[in-house]
C-alpha cells in the first residue's frame, strides 16, 4: 500500500482542529462568560441573523462530529438510549442529547449553556425534534423556523414566490422573538454587512471547490471536511474570508504547478452526505489506493450568492434551495454536474444510519448517474458518528473492489 | 354478513371499490397523510383513498429503499411496485415526515400514476401558517380543478363538509362505545372503522354506521373485561398489533394515532368561506407528531386518557419514525406523571419478530395487573 505523504496536504489546513476548532469553542465559552448572548443552531438555519444581532452561534451538529472525531461520541450516545431515546435516531442528536448531562469529561467543557436554541425545517425532522428536547432539558427558548419543501412540478420549477414570502414572514418572527428576549434590535447595515461577508465567504469556497476540478486534484475530502467549517459555523466573519482567501491561493499556486495531492492520481470520485467523523482515515484508506474525493455535497449545502440589497429575500432562495429541502432531483442535478464538471470515475453513496434525509433516495441518485453519464455509484452503509453502526472490513473491502472496477473500465475505453 | 364485519370486508375489498369508481368515469386519489385536506379531493367528484400498504413481503421495495427507513412507506411502496395501485389517477401528500417526502420521489419516479400533488402543512398553526396553509389549500383545489377538469363550488365543498362531519360524529360515537367496561365493541373493530372510513365515499361508509350503531350488540364475539389501554403512535392501516395486544388480556378503548382519533376527531366549523373552514381544521387540529406544538398532541390524549378510563398506555413506534421516536420519550414522561404504566415498543410493518413484541406486551399486562 502505498503511504500518503502528509506534505501533499494543503499547508493551510493543517493542525485545523488546534487552529480554528479549538479556538472557535474556546472563543465561544468565554463569550458565556461575559454575558453575551449564545444560540445553539442547527444547520440551514440563516446564521447570517445572528452575526447581525450580536448572538454568539454553536453547532451542536459540529458539536456530535467534534465528539466523533475524539472517538468519545458513542459513550455520549449511550447516555441517551438510557434515557429512551431509540438507537435508530440521529446519532448527532443522541450525542449531544447525552452531553446535556454533567460530566466532567466532555471535549470542549461540553458546548456554552445556550440563551436561546435556533433550527429550521429545512434539512431534516430531527431538527426541530431534538431541539425540542434540548429546550425542555436546559428550559430555554427554542424558535423554529418554519420553511416549505420544494418539490419540482411538471416544468421543472421548485421556487415559487409564495415560498420566498412565507419563508421572509417566518424569519420575521424568529427576528423579533430573539430582538424581544435579548431587548435589542436588529440594525440594517449590520444585516447587510452580514449578508455581504457571508456572500464573499461563499465565493471564496466556490472558487476553491471549482480548483478541485483540476487534474490532478490540489486537495481531498479530508481538508474539504475540515474546511468546510468556517462556510458553516462562521460565513459572516472577516476570519472566513482571511482562512479561504489563504486557502484559495494556495489551490490556486497547485494547480498551476500541476501539484495534486496524490503523485499517482488514478480514481477520482465524488462523496455524498456526510464523512465518518470518528474515522476520516477512510480518505487516506482510499489515498493509499490512488483515489482521491474531488467533490462532496455536503461542501455545497451552505454555498448560495447572497443579494446585500435584498437580505431576507435572498437568505430564503439560498436556504430554501439547498438541497435537503428539495425533491430528489435537485440532488441529482448536483451530483451529475459535480461528476460532469470535476471529471470523476465513480461516485460514493454513503447513508446514514440515524438519518432519513441521507438515506432515503440514494438508488434514485445511483440510478441518474449512471443513465445520464454511464458512471458508477456505490452505495455503502455508514453512519456520521456512530460506530457501532459501521462495519469496518466491509466497507473496505466494497471500496477496494469498485476502486478496481473503476480502473477496469478505465483502461478499457 | 353481520354489521360488525361490513367495515373489515371493506378492507378487504378496497381495491375492488375503488376499482368500481372508477368505472364510473371519475377519478381516484391517493392521499398518504391526515393533513392532506380530503374534503376538496371529494368535492371534485374523486374518491379520496388513503394509501395502505398490505401484509406481504416487501422485497419489490427493498431493492430501492434502505434498510433505516421507515418499514410502513416501505409496504405502500411495495404495493405500488406491484402494481396494485395502478387504479390511481393522482397521488397526493403533504410533507410530514422526511420519509414521505423522499418516499414521494420514488413514487414519481417508479410508478405510472399521472398526477403527483405536494401540499406543504407549515408545523405552527396560527397567524402566517395559517394564511399559508389556506392558500395551499387554495392551490391544491386549483390543481384538482385544472387536473380533472370539474369545478370544485362553494356549494360542492359544503356538501363535502357535511359528509366528512356527519361520519366524524359517527366515528366519535363509535369510539364512545368504548367508555364503559368491558367496552362495547372492541378496539379491533373500532380501529378497522376508522381505516375503513378512509377507502370508501364518506355518504356510503356514514349509511354503514348508521346500520351499525342502531345494532351495537350485533356481533359474535363481544369483548370481555381487560386491561383499559391506550394506543399511542403514528399510522397503523391495519389491525394485526392490536389484536395481539386485545388476545392478551388487554382492551384498546382509545388511541393516539394519526389513523385513529387525530384522523376524526374535530368537525369542520363551517362559516362563510367553506374553503378556509376546511383548512383551518385540518391544521387546527389534534396535531401530529411533526407539528410544533407538543403540548397539544398530549393534551389531545391525556383527555382521551381521562374519558375512556385508560389503566395503561402503550406507545407503538414503527421504526425509524424519527418523530414519534423523539416524541415517545417526552410521551413515557407525560404517561407516567399521570399515574399510567406505559410501554414503548418499536416495531415493523412485517410484524417481524412478533414473538419478542408478544413476549414484552404480556410481560407488562402481567406486571400492571400485579400492580392494579
Ligand atoms: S445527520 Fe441527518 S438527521 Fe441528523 S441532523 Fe443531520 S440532516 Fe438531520
Ligand atoms: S410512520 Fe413515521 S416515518 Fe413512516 S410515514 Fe408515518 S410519520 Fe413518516
Amino acid at each position: 500500500m502505498n503511504q500518503l505523504k502528509p506534505a501533499r496536504r494543503p499547508t493551510v489546513t493543517r493542525g485545523f482542529y488546534r487552529k480554528h476548532v479549538h479556538p472557535f469553542y474556546e472563543t465561544a465559552h468565554q463569550a458565556k462568560t461575559d454575558g453575551k448572548p449564545v444560540a445553539w443552531v442547527a444547520s440551514t438555519f440563516p446564521v447570517e441573523v445572528l452575526s447581525a444581532l450580536d448572538v454568539i452561534p454553536v453547532w451542536p451538529e459540529n458539536y456530535a462530529a467534534l465528539c466523533a472525531s475524539m472517538h468519545a461520541s458513542v459513550e455520549l450516545c449511550e447516555k441517551a438510549e438510557k434515557e429512551g431515546f431509540s438507537k435508530d435516531l440521529c446519532s448527532y442528536a443522541r450525542c449531544v442529547i447525552g452531553s446535556l448531562q454533567d460530566s466532567p469529561s466532555l471535549p470542549e467543557n461540553g458546548l456554552p449553556k445556550p440563551d436561546l436554541l435556533v433550527a429550521s425545517t429545512c434539512a431534516c425532522d430531527t431538527h426541530m425534534k431534538w431541539f425540542q428536547v434540548v429546550s425542555q432539558r436546559l428550559n430555554v427558548p427554542f424558535y423554529l423556523l418554519d420553511a416549505p419543501h420544494l418539490t419540482f412540478n411538471r416544468h421543472g420549477e421548485a421556487l415559487q414566490d409564495y415560498h420566498v414570502k412565507f419563508y421572509v414572514s417566518q424569519l420575521k418572527s424568529v427576528i423579533h422573538l430573539i430582538e424581544t428576549q435579548l431587548g435589542t434590535e436588529l440594525d440594517d447595515s449590520k444585516l447587510k454587512e452580514a449578508v455581504k461577508l457571508s456572500d464573499h465567504t461563499s465565493r471564496l469556497w466556490g472558487e476553491i471547490q471549482a480548483y478541485r476540478k483540476a487534474i490532478p486534484t490540489p486537495m481531498g475530502a479530508r481538508d474539504a471536511f475540515s474546511a468546510v467549517f468556517f462556510m458553516l459555523s462562521m460565513p459572516s466573519s472577516h476570519q472566513a474570508i482571511e482562512f479561504y482567501t489563504l486557502l484559495r491561493n494556495e489551490l490556486k499556486e497547485r494547480v498551476a504547478n500541476q501539484f495534486g495531492l496524490l503523485e499517482n492520481e488514478e480514481c477520482r470520485l465524488v462523496w455524498d452526505n456526510l464523512p465518518l467523523w470518528f474515522d476520516l482515515g477512510l480518505f487516506q484508506y482510499l489515498n493509499s489506493l490512488n483515489a482521491v474525493v474531488v467533490a462532496e455535497t455536503f461542501s455545497h449545502v451552505w454555498m448560495g450568492e447572497l443579494n446585500p440589497s435584498k437580505p431576507l429575500e435572498s437568505l430564503a432562495e439560498k436556504y430554501l434551495l439547498n438541497f435537503a429541502n428539495c425533491s430528489i432531483e435537485k440532488k441529482i442535478n448536483l451530483m451529475v454536474t459535480f461528476v460532469k464538471e470535476h471529471r470523476a470515475d465513480g461516485v460514493i453513496l454513503p447513508t446514514n444510519w440515524g438519518c432519513r434525509m441521507m438515506s432515503v433516495g440514494e438508488t434514485l441518485v445511483k440510478e441518474a448517474i449512471a443513465e445520464k453519464l454511464n458512471v458508477p455509484s456505490l452505495i455503502i452503509e455508514v453512519d456520521s458518528s456512530d460506530w457501532r453502526r459501521y462495519d469496518e472490513g466491509y466497507v473496505k473491502r466494497r471500496l477496494k473492489i469498485f476502486l478496481d472496477m473503476l480502473r477496469q473500465t478505465k483502461t478499457s475505453r | 354478513m353481520n354489521s360488525s364485519s361490513a367495515f373489515r370486508n371493506l378492507l378487504l375489498k378496497k381495491d375492488e371499490v375503488a376499482e368500481r369508481w372508477k368505472r364510473t368515469g371519475r377519478p381516484v386519489i391517493g392521499w398518504t397523510c391526515s393533513y392532506v385536506p380530503e374534503e376538496v379531493i371529494y368535492a371534485s367528484e374523486a374518491l379520496p383513498v388513503m394509501i395502505f400498504g398490505d401484509t406481504e413481503e416487501t422485497t419489490l421495495a427493498d431493492a430501492y429503499l434502505p434498510v433505516n427507513s421507515c418499514s410502513f412507506s416501505r409496504s405502500c411502496l411495495n404495493s405500488a411496485l406491484k402494481g396494485k395501485y395502478r387504479y390511481l389517477d393522482g397521488y397526493v401528500t403533504s410533507n410530514s415526515c422526511d420519509s414521505r417526502n423522499k418516499i414521494f420521489d420514488m413514487w414519481k419516479h417508479h410508478t405510472e400514476i399521472p398526477h403527483f400533488y405536494f401540499i406543504n402543512t407549515p408545523r405552527t398553526r396560527f397567524g402566517d401558517s395559517r394564511d399559508f396553509f389556506y392558500e395551499e389549500t387554495v392551490r391544491f383545489k386549483a390543481f384538482l380543478e385544472e387536473t380533472f377538469g370539474q369545478a370544485i363550488s362553494d356549494v360542492k365543498l359544503r356538501e363535502a363538509i357535511a359528509a366528512y362531519n356527519e361520519n366524524r360524529n359517527y366515528l366519535r360515537e363509535v369510539y364512545a362505545l368504548r367508555r364503559q367496561s368491558p367496552p362495547l365493541i372492541s378496539g379491533v373493530e373500532a380501529v378497522e372503522i376508522v381505516l375503513s372510513s378512509m377507502v370508501i365515499r364518506k355518504e356510503e361508509h356514514n349509511e354503514l354506521l348508521r346500520e351499525r350503531l342502531s345494532d351495537i350488540s350485533d356481533q359474535a364475539n363481544p369483548p370481555r373485561e381487560g386491561l383499559r389501554v391506550l394506543i399511542s403512535g403514528s399510522v397503523m392501516d391495519d389491525t394485526r398489533l392490536l389484536k395481539v395486544i386485545e388476545d392478551l388480556g388487554c382492551n384498546v378503548v382509545a388511541d393516539d394515532l394519526c389513523t385513529g382519533s387525530r384522523y376524526f376527531w374535530e368537525n369542520v366549523e363551517s362559516k362563510d368561506d367553506p374553503l378556509k373552514a376546511i383548512a383551518r381544521r385540518y391544521l387546527g387540529k389534534a396535531p401530529s407528531s411533526f407539528m410544533v406544538d407538543q403540548e397539544a398532541r398530549i393534551k389531545h390524549t391525556m383527555a382521551m386518557v381521562e374519558k375512556f378510563h385508560v389503566e395503561a398506555a402503550i406507545i407503538i413506534d414503527l421504526k425509524f419514525c424519527d418523530n414519534h421516536l423523539f416524541d415517545a420519550v417526552v410521551f413515557t414522561t407525560a404517561f407516567k406523571a399521570a399515574g399510567l404504566p406505559v410501554l414503548h415498543l418499536e416495531y415493523e410493518h412485517s410484524l417481524g419478530g412478533l414473538l419478542q413484541l408478544r413476549t414484552r406486551i404480556e410481560a407488562f399486562v402481567e406486571m400492571v395487573r400485579g400492580v392494579v
